[in-house]
């Protein structure tokens, strides 16, 4: 599954970017997502997903790689995880890219998730859209956590 | 595997006690236990099969009062007080029920694997409809799937054993 | 194997709605379990305790009274298919529950269950949403009712409370000439695609449109917008304004790519159901 997801922020590249690569509050904008640890700073992090569609609730112990980064610019990233209790694994190929001048930021991501195992048979419609919620929810809080401090 | 359940002081069990193939059974499950388990592990009636295991095939069709139910998704305890017929309990003092006979003599089963749900299924609607139409019947039997046969010696055999049913 | 859990059997809707607020998302309530213990097995949920709601009296019953069917929630699907009440009163609906799933779910599972557990893939609700039925939902603190368009949030999500039975479902009985039609399809399992119209000719002119879509999307979802165009038509005008009030449909139903078809696939398909249940509806009326 394939999402590709644009935001404006008005705050400089800059400050975009570092935001990024502050951990702590990085995580807290995405939904869901929580005990976020740096393993290799700009390298290798640990974090887990939470997510719940009525009454299913999926834990995924997630490990982020950064695998390519052009400073100010670019990073290429994988994440994947596993939730053992249900018998599925996710994997998420993420490209991040900031463009613009002075002080507004376009933020664009394109996001290839690969859910395997039960929850993908079962749920596929479901995983797509709750993905997309995700990934929406993110988008929207970086904004608003940028632009809300100044 | 029969097995009876580990005795752990809290461990919940409820005493089952139903009709099974005209004979009383008693005996004392724990809530997770599933029909189909215990009619084929505890009680070694291994006619009904677990194929799909969510209700969508019909091989392991149970009638429960007459009426057909997923034995892979009924939990055991709740056959209790009820009467439960198996294919094993279809024919009487060794005489095949018509049925029986009617897919033996018009070849509605190959391997035989959904033949136990589909007889099951199909005493069911006739006990209901003796006279069923071609469409009430591919209703009814709709839920029972078969890879053999292509259905339609299935369709023949129901139809023959309903008219010998009806004493037609 | 399903992992082991503690069955509980209240004898009042008071006692499982304490249990549930007891035990919070420890506990479930149970009932033909044709959806739940499906997902038991799967391991894709665990509850310590299920709340056996078959032990509560009294929630089977089907009567009418002032104009208005009243189903109990644990009235099986093939209970509701049978009724001679239903079938008198609402044919569209007993028509629905003789085609919901297969003769085996029909015999164990309960309309109760069926909406709470609300599966997207699921056909009852599209027609409670055009029927304008209320839903009566009871703890302990007391009872409420909650209209059809309410009920239904998101995929697995309805606006019952955690320690909320649903006890009753309240369908008024159309008028006279009135039309409802409920059609799906699908070639899966489940259905993919689920339209129920209901309708009724005033002086020659189709008022009390109702439309709602299901299957395709998380929920069903009633679609006001495409009664709006069709609402105070002839209907000639309103067969003219069909595709129009299709293309709204299909739009409303939030129908995303999977398994089940494409997107632009179950569109097309609302589209299409539509039309038929329209025509159906209307030659109900005359």
């Amino acid at each position: 599954m394939r999402f590709e997801k644009e935001v404006q922020i008005h705050a400089p590249r800059e400050k975009v970017w570092n935001f990024i690569w502050d951990v702590d509050r990085f995580i807290a904008c995405v939904p869901g997502c929580k005990e976020a640890k740096t393993i290799e700073p700009g390298k290798r992090y640990t974090a887990t997903m939470v997510e719940k569609v009525g009454p299913f609730r999926v834990e995924f112990p997630t490990t982020i790689e950064v695998l390519e980064r052009r400073e100010l610019s670019h990073i290429k990233a994988q994440a994947s995880g596993a939730d053992n209790k249900i018998g599925s694994r996710m994997k998420v190929d993420l490209d991040v890219n900031l463009r613009g001048e002075g002080d507004q930021t376009t933020l664009g991501f394109i996001a290839d998730v690969d859910v395997l195992g039960k929850l993908a048979a079962l749920g596929h419609g479901i995983i797509k859209r709750k993905a997309d919620q995700v990934l929406d929810e993110f988008a929207q809080s970086v904004k608003r956590r940028l632009e809300g401090e100044s | 595997m029969a097995k009876a359940p580990l005795r752990r002081s809290d461990v919940q069990t409820i005493p089952l006690s139903f009709t099974l193939n005209g004979r009383l059974q008693e005996l004392e499950v724990e809530p997770h236990e599933l029909l189909l388990d215990v009619v084929r592990d505890r009680l070694g009636l291994t006619g009904a099969k677990r194929s799909c295991d969510v209700q969508v095939c019909g091989a392991c069709t149970l009638l429960v009062d007459g009426r057909p139910i997923s034995a892979c998704t009924t939990l055991a305890f709740e056959v209790r007080g009820r009467s439960v017929l198996t294919i094993e309990g279809l024919a009487e003092n060794g005489k095949l029920h018509p049925l029986q006979q009617a897919f033996i003599e018009h070849g509605g089963f190959q391997c035989g694997f959904c033949t136990p749900g589909m007889i099951l299924a199909a005493k069911a609607l006739l006990d209901e409809n003796p006279h069923p139409t071609l469409d009430e019947l591919k209703h009814f039997m709709h839920g029972n799937i078969c890879r053999c046969t292509g259905y339609k010696k299935i369709v023949e055999s129901i139809m023959a054993a309903a008219k010998q049913m009806r004493g037609a | 194997m399903l992992k082991r859990f503690r069955l509980e059997e209240p004898g009042s809707v008071r006692e499982a709605s304490e249990l549930l607020a007891q035990f919070g998302d420890a506990a479930k309530l149970y009932a033909g379990g044709t959806e739940l213990l499906l997902a038991m097995k799967e391991g894709l949920v665990h509850y310590e305790r299920l709340v056996n709601v078959k032990t509560v009296p009294g929630l089977k019953e089907i009567k009418a009274e002032n104009g208005i069917v009243r189903i109990g929630a644990l009235a099986t699907h093939h209970e509701i298919e049978t009724s001679p009440l239903v079938r008198e009163r609402l044919p569209a609906f007993a028509k629905l529950e003789r085609n919901v799933a297969n003769v085996r779910v029909r015999e164990a599972g309960t309309i109760g269950g069926n909406l709470c557990f609300a599966e997207p893939h699921a056909d009852p609700g599209t027609l409670l949403l055009v029927l304008e039925a209320q839903l009566v939902a009871a703890k302990a603190a007391g009872t409420r009712r909650i209209p059809a368009e309410a009920f239904f949030v998101d995929a697995y999500e309805t606006s019952l409370e955690p320690d909320e039975v649903l006890t009753e479902i309240h369908i008024p009985v159309p008028t006279e000439r009135s039309g409802v039609s409920y059609m799906k399809f699908g070639y899966l399992e489940r259905p993919s695609v689920g339209v129920a119209v209901k309708l009724s000719l005033d002086g020659g002119a189709v008022q009390n449109v109702g439309i709602a879509v299901g299957c395709a999307g998380p929920a069903p979802r009633r679609v006001k917008e495409a009664e709006e165009l069709l609402r105070g038509k002839t209907p000639d005008e309103a067969l003219q304004l069909l595709p129009d009030a299709g293309r709204t449909a299909a739009k409303a139903a939030q129908a995303i790519s999977d398994l089940h078809g494409s997107q632009e696939y179950k569109e097309h398909i609302v589209g299409v159901l539509l039309r038929r249940c329209f025509q159906d509806a209307l030659n109900q009326c005359r």
